[in-house]
Parts: structure tokens; sequence; C-alpha cells
């Protein structure tokens, strides 16, 4: 039971991060590439805030590690 | 590495403009300034003379005229023509452009003309081909010709009392059909006498009654006749079109591979022109202001003296304030950093005074594409595939993407190997030990979860050392606050950090809150009076920075658990061909992603958490005025 919680938990720690950088990324995602269509240069600009919600499920992704390990 | 650039002026004799312009045009190594945009400079610019300005039109004249070759011939290229450098005079290539586009406009009219009438043809042909199966007979005689009249569905009545009239008119000798054409039209077509077809067609146009009216070559013939007669003349017309095409096909071969290089003359021809608006003049006298390579000078300098004129000035500025930061910049980088060099320049070209990080990326970006993929098996299959790929793809972002996939594939394999991972788990079956740990034992987790953080400490540190370093060389205080704030502030952490892992002994307490509270008191003092507020705000930003690169362990894991399922299944499937084409199907999804998350994930640590720190970016790249390449590379 208790190990069924824990699984649970870490779970949701990671799902739920992941959701939520999704939810972020599919924004940025499709305004940055109707800002790429108009200014190709601006690519590597438009990867820096794809990428910055991330952060979101590695920290989710620290907390399951540490729920499951700890 | 960021080269050294001087500020130079050119003052000069107006005399010697053009052939001062012509040179720094051929050796292609100064960046000139406009000098309506410098301030503190207090001289017009040129103004064309009018023989100048003529030139310059006919100029571009010539430019749209290779721009329009250039469109048509496109349509008539087999495989996209290679360039032939020509470098002939401008008037000679005037010349020859005149001669070819005065081929192109004639071959061009009778094309248009041909297909006018081809779309008048067949309309005629439509009509026909409804009239002639309704025809009498009598229509196919020959000295009969055939009338036709056009009448609204309406017209019932007028139509009868037509009909009547035309029987009176030829006493009899009229036969008639009527067809509907359309939603609300009816023909009338009549077969009468050749000789009355004058005295009807009058009739028809003082009454005002619309006419089906054919070419007059077709108007003396019987419908048949003119039908036949219309079939051999669209299929000449083809025949003709079909030749047309075939002289532009000639003409596009003969002609095509010169058209960028004769374009390429024009716009060097424009660019001196264009150039001129930028430099200042006085009664007597032009002044250049620019930007040349500080190892360029000397052979600047003395080549207008030799080939211009000694009483040509070239002076050494110092830089104005005003311009520190538009100084133009140029990257000079061995071969091996060129892609790691674009990556940069992707992100923002360095500002004159930052430190250029390309070195830098071209070390970590594939080290940590190596620890996410860490795998032998993977690392080989990408190294090939990138080593080929690099052939193929020379030039891009694709390219430098695909070279920086192919460092990182290097350092796969030797990860692989401290990992012990041959795809996924079987490493183990071919004698394959780990040397560092083991990323699919859950007991090396937690390692390997500290030894991401203790990375992004080491990332993060040597990003702050460089950016106080060259804060500190610029006497930028509020940088130096910031940089050395946070590092102060970083190592008290880690002092206390230490110590609850009982690595640090005690005594380090006291000085490590007082580092730590020193560092943040520090950040915030760079932000001012909004720094007690901010300087937590971004301490705490910092460790979200350092916790970013648990990315790598991350995506490792991914890896590592899905290849292992792929070998799992094998066994699970019971069928063995079945379960080994799963796995390979796995396998393949699993190398896919770990050629191209990796390397968006390593590219994002270097320009989100390592950049961050020391670089500003955002200068220009250095525009020498020079002369454009006449062949495509």
């Amino acid at each position: 039971m208790e190990q069924g919680i824990i699984a649970l938990a870490a779970a949701l720690a990671i799902g739920l991060s992941a959701i939520a950088t999704g939810i972020a990324q599919r924004g940025i995602g499709s305004a940055g590439v109707g800002a790429i269509a108009e200014k190709p240069e601006l690519l590597g600009s438009v990867i820096i805030l794809v990428a910055i919600p991330e952060t979101l499920v590695i920290l989710g992704f620290a907390v399951a590690a540490i729920i499951l390990m700890g | 590495m960021i080269s050294k650039m001087a500020r130079i002026e050119i003052i000069g004799l107006k005399e010697n403009l053009q052939d001062t312009v012509r040179e720094l045009h051929e050796l292609g190594t100064m960046q000139i300034d406009d000098i309506r945009t410098l301030t503190n400079v207090y001289m017009q610019p040129i103004n064309l003379p009018y023989e100048m300005v003529q030139v310059r039109e006919k100029v571009e004249l010539v430019n749209a005229k290779i721009n329009g070759l250039e469109d048509l011939f496109k349509k008539y290229f087999v495989t996209p023509p290679t360039d032939i450098a020509d470098t002939s005079s401008f008037t000679l290539i005037d010349s020859k452009v005149e001669q070819v586009t005065t081929t192109v406009q004639q071959l061009t009219q009778q094309k248009t003309n041909l297909q006018d009438e081809l779309i008048s043809l067949s309309k005629y042909r439509e009509i026909l081909k409804v009239m002639v199966p309704l025809l009498p007979d009598s229509a196919r005689k020959s000295g009969n010709a055939t009338i036709g009249a056009l009448l609204h569905t309406t017209q019932t009545r007028s139509m009868n009392m037509l009909i009547n009239q035309l029987r009176a008119m030829t006493q009899g000798k009229f036969e008639m059909v009527t067809v509907k054409i359309g939603e609300s039209t009816n023909a009338l077509i009549g077969v009468l006498p050749r000789d009355l077809v004058v005295s009807v067609e009058n009739y028809l146009e003082r009454e005002k009654i619309t006419q089906l009216v054919l070419p007059d070559e077709y108007t003396m013939l019987s419908s048949s006749e003119a039908q036949d007669k219309i079939e051999k003349k669209i299929e000449n017309d083809h025949k003709e079109l079909d030749a047309i095409d075939d002289r532009f096909r000639e003409l596009a071969s003969i002609w095509g591979p010169y058209l960028h290089s004769w374009q390429i003359n024009c716009l060097n021809i424009m660019d001196e022109f264009e150039i001129y608006s930028r430099i200042g003049e006085t009664e007597h006298t032009f002044t250049i202001y620019g930007w040349i390579k500080s190892d360029e000078f000397d052979s600047l300098s003395q080549l207008l003296h030799e080939k211009v004129s000694v009483d040509i000035m070239v002076n050494f500025l110092e830089i104005p304030t005003e311009l520190r930061e538009k100084v133009p910049v140029v990257l000079e980088n061995p071969k091996i950093i060129k892609p790691f060099e674009n990556l940069t320049k992707m992100r923002a070209i360095p500002a004159y005074f930052d430190i250029d990080p390309s070195k830098l990326i071209a070390i970590f970006m594939p080290i940590f594409f190596g620890m996410m993929l860490g795998d032998i098996g993977y690392g080989a299959i990408l190294l090939v595939l990138t080593f080929f790929l690099s052939k193929k793809v020379t030039k891009g972002i694709f390219a430098d993407l695909i070279k920086t996939v192919f460092y990182g594939s290097i350092w796969a394999i030797i990860f692989g190997f401290l990992f012990g991972e041959f795809l996924g788990t079987l490493g183990g079956a071919i004698g394959l030990k780990p040397i560092l740990l083991d990323r699919s034992d859950p007991d090396s987790t937690m390692t390997l979860l500290y030894m991401t953080i203790g990375v992004g400490v080491f990332h993060i540190v040597l990003g702050l050392l460089i950016g106080l370093g060259n804060a500190i060389k610029h006497h930028d205080k509020t940088h130096i606050l910031e940089r050395g704030g946070m590092l102060l502030g970083l190592a008290g952490l880690l002092l206390l950090v230490g110590k609850l892992l009982h690595i640090v002994p005690d005594g380090f307490t006291t000085p490590s809150y007082i580092l730590l509270v020193g560092g943040i008191g520090l950040l915030g003092a760079s932000y001012g009076k909004t720094g007690v507020i901010l300087g937590p705000i971004e301490f705490v930003g910092l460790l979200g920075n350092i916790l970013s690169y648990l990315r790598i362990a991350a995506l490792g894991l991914a890896s590592v658990f899905l290849a292992r399922v792929a070998n799992e299944m094998v066994g699970m499937i019971g069928n063995v061909v079945v379960g080994i084409l799963v796995a390979v199907l796995i396998h393949s999804l699993n190398l896919v992603m770990g050629a191209f998350s990796p390397t968006i994930q390593s590219l994002r640590l270097q320009y989100v958490e390592f950049f961050r720190r020391f670089y500003e970016g955002g200068s220009n790249a250095f525009m020498p005025f020079k002369k454009r390449a006449l062949v495509q590379e």
C-alpha cells in the first residue's frame, strides 16, 4: 500500500509537471514557428524560448527521483 | 576568437574618389560607415553627378532585364545550369543582354499571338462541334455557306419572324437548324448560297442580331470545311509553340550559365554607386570612415598609396564611446570549431568586448551530448551516419548540427564504456562492465543525479568566472557585483551542503552563512534599489539553472530504459523473429530520439544556463565592402 502511494506520488510529480511543460510549450512553439517563418534568424532565440519550460519537467523528475529513492 | 578591429578614416582629393572606391571594393577588407549615421561628423554625403546617376540607372535597367531572363529561363532548364564566370566589361554584358532580350521578346510575342489564336480557335471548334452534326447535307456542298445568329431563348417570336424573313430574302434557298447553346441562348444556323451571304449579314446587322462570326478566312467556307481547317490550324499552332519552346530551351542552355555572373557584375557596380552616399565630402576632399581588421591596416594604406595617390591619408582613430557597442565583429576560429561558431551566431553575434564562446561550446556541447546518450552501440551508429551525412549536407544550420552530433557521438562511445552500455543493457551480455556507474541500476540513480548536478555547478561556476574576469577587465562594476555575488553565494551554499553531507568540518558553518548572505547581498546591490527583492530571486534562479543540468541524467535514463524495454521484448513476445523486429523498431526510435533530444538539450544548456553568466552578444557582423563572387559556391 505504502509503496503504491509512493509510486503514485512520483507519477504525479513527473506527470503533472510534464503536462504543465506541454501546455507552456504549445503556446511558445506555435508562436515561435510563426516568428521563424517571418524572420528565420530568430531560430536561436526560439529554441531557447521553447526549451525554457522544460525545466519544469526536469524539476518534476528530480522530485520524483527523490520520492522514489529517498 | 574575436579579431582585433581598427577604426580608420581615409581622406583624399575628390579627383581620387572613384579610384579609391574602386580599389577599396577590389581589396574588400574595409567596412564603410554611413556618414549620415555618425554623430560628431559634420559633412554632407556625396551627391552623384548627373552622368553617374545615368550610368546607375542604366545598370539597374540591365539588372532588371537579367532578372527577367532568369525568371523566364528557369522554366526551360532541364537541370540547373553550372555558372560560368563572365569577366567581360559592363558594356559588353549590356550588348549581350540586349541581344538575348530582343530575341526573347520576339519569341514571347509570337508565343502570345499563337496562344491567343489557339484560345479563339478552340472556342470556334467547340461551337462547330455542336453545329456540324446538326447541319443539313446542303451545308457540305461547295458553293454553299453557313451563317449563324444568336437569340435569347425568350425571343421565340422574333426567331420565327427572322426565319420567315431569311426564307423570303433567299427565295426559299435557305435551310436551317436551331440549337440551344448554354442556359439561355438559341443559335440559329442557316445554310444558303454563298453569293447571298453578304446581303443576309447586312440584314442581321441592321436588325441588331448577334452573329456567330468566324474569322475572315473561315467565313466563306461551309461549316464542315471550316471545322477541318480549324483542326489543322490548331495542330500547326501547337507545332509552332513547341518550336518556340525548343528555341527558348536552346537560349536557356546557351545563356543561362552566364546570367548569374552578369547579375553579379551589375550588383557590384550598383554596390559602388551605393557606397558613394556613405562618403562625406567638402568642396575639394572626401572622407571615408569605417572599420578594418587591425592586421590589414598596413596593406590597405600601402595599396591606396601605390594604386591611387600618395596624397591619400589613411589614419587610425580611437574608437569613440558612442561606437563601442557598434564595433563590427569578425570571429576567427579553426575549421573544427566553425560549426560551433555558427551555433554561437545563431544565439547572437558576440559583442566586440565579449569573450567568443565558440571554443567553450565546442568542448562542452559534445560532452553533454555524450553524457546523455552514453551508449557504444548508438554512438557508433550515429558516428557512421553523421560521417556520411556531413559529406552530403555541407551548408547551413543542419550541416552544423550534423557535425555537432558527429563529435557528440565520439563522446557517446566514451561514456558508453564508462556506463557499460551497448544498445542499452546488451553491454553485460557481451562482457562489458560499467567503469563509472550502471545507469540501468536503480541504486546508481542518485549517484547519477549528483554527478549531473556537479557538472552543472562546474559549468555555471566556469561561466561566472569568465564573466567576472571580463567584467573586471572592462571595469564594469554592475557585472562585478552580480557575478562576484553569485560566486560567493554559491560557494557558501556548497559549503553548507558539504556540512550537511559531513564532508566539510563544522567550523565552516559560520563562514558558509557569511558567504551565502554576503553573496546574495552583493548580487542584490548590482540591481540597485530593487536588489532587496531581485537579489534573492536571482540567486534562486541560479540554483534552478544548476538543477536544470539534471536533464542530462533524465534523458540518459529515458534512453537506457527504452533500450532495456527493446531488449526484453525479444524474450517476452515468444516469437524470436517478431521479438527482434519489435526490438529493432524500438531501438531505431530510441536512436532517432537519441540524436535529436540530446542535441537540443545540450544546446539549451549552453544558451540558457551557461551563456547567461558571461555573454552579452548582439553586435553586428563585419560586412566589408567587397566584390561579390561571380559564381555561386
